[in-house]
């Protein structure tokens, strides 16, 4: 390998980590008051197992769409709703009281229940790593 | 007759023809233009506003719009009366089928600005034949009932763009700046709508 190559390879090395660091859903400091409520670790291969659930043919899909980077459209209303990555739609997550109602509202449609902790845990890192 | 009176003669028809068409067309300006007693919500509910007073802006409120509003329509507080918003607002729980509670606060602050809205400028004539009646829905009103009942099923309800009669803002294009002049009814798939 040519030694002027290693110069190039460290850096795009290194913004490829600031990348992931970047996109770590533990950075989200929402994610850390679930943690101080005595959640685990929680995960993203649930949450997506959560957000493609169906019941009673309800489910995250049936208003977000199944892709979480695409508009959703709310099932009864029609109402377009905004994309659910963190990649696509950045300003999503700012705020906890928010994020807070519509899991109580959705979680209540969809489930027929408030969805625990470690349930909203595992959904949050699943959207803010799309 | 000489040529000069012939034409001095004819100046003054067309003046005097000229006079009468512009006060013509100011009665019929001043008057609106129309006869219909259906034609426009918004400018009847302007007038009735004016005799009593009141001031005629349409507001809405920030809270209302961005709580209510990312779900569906941000409703005119006028289409109800104030009661049936008080309703609304109590039972946000079950909010037709859905959760759409809201903090006790937050909550508290959209119902006093629907009550105030909707007394400040309800349109009477939506309330006629209501009586002490309460409605949930906007749609059950039976001023409204009148006013759609002659819209057939496969422009509404069988019209993928339109699907409900609660979807105001899909044939009225300022429903959502409390406007419902039949004039603006676009359905969508069908065009105008003019009976």
């Amino acid at each position: 390998m040519s030694p002027r190559l290693i110069p190039a390879l460290l850096l795009v090395s290194t913004l490829f980590a600031v990348s992931i660091v970047n996109a770590d859903p533990t950075l989200l400091p929402h994610l850390d008051t679930y943690r101080d409520q005595g959640v685990g670790q929680a995960s993203a291969w649930r949450g997506e197992e959560l957000w493609y659930a169906s019941y009673d043919d309800r489910g995250c899909t049936s208003c977000h769409g199944a892709n979480p980077a695409d508009i959703g459209k709310h099932v009864k209303t029609g109402k377009s709703i905004e994309p659910m990555a963190l990649s696509v739609n950045p300003g999503r997550y700012q705020s906890a009281k928010k994020i807070e109602k519509w899991f109580l509202r959705n979680c209540k449609w969809t489930f027929g229940r408030e969805c625990s902790l470690q349930e909203k845990a595992d959904i949050l890192t699943w959207l803010t790593s799309q | 007759m000489n040529s000069k009176t012939t034409m001095a003669a004819g100046y003054v028809l067309m003046a005097t023809i000229l006079v009468f068409s512009f006060y013509g067309l100011g009665q019929s300006l001043a008057s609106g233009g129309y006869e219909s007693d259906n034609h426009d919500l918004d400018h009847e509910y302007h007038e009735e506003n004016e005799h009593n007073g009141r001031p005629l802006a349409f507001s809405i409120d920030p809270v209302y719009l961005d709580e209510c509003g990312s779900c569906h329509m941000a409703y005119p507080a006028m289409l109800l009366p104030a009661k049936s918003w008080s309703k609304i607002m109590a039972g946000l729980e079950d909010h037709f089928g859905e959760s759409a509670e809201l903090d006790a606060q937050t909550r508290q602050q959209i119902e006093d600005y629907l009550v105030l809205e909707s007394e400040r400028v309800s349109y009477r004539k939506l309330f006629r034949n209501l009586g002490d009646a309460a409605p949930l829905r906007i749609t059950e009103l039976p001023y409204f009932v009148h006013e759609h009942d002659e819209i057939p099923a496969r422009l509404v309800a069988d019209n993928d763009r339109v699907k409900s009669l609660s979807q105001c803002n899909a044939c009225h294009r300022g429903a959502e700046r409390g406007q419902f002049d039949e004039d603006d009814v676009v359905i969508p798939g069908f065009g105008r709508w003019d009976d």
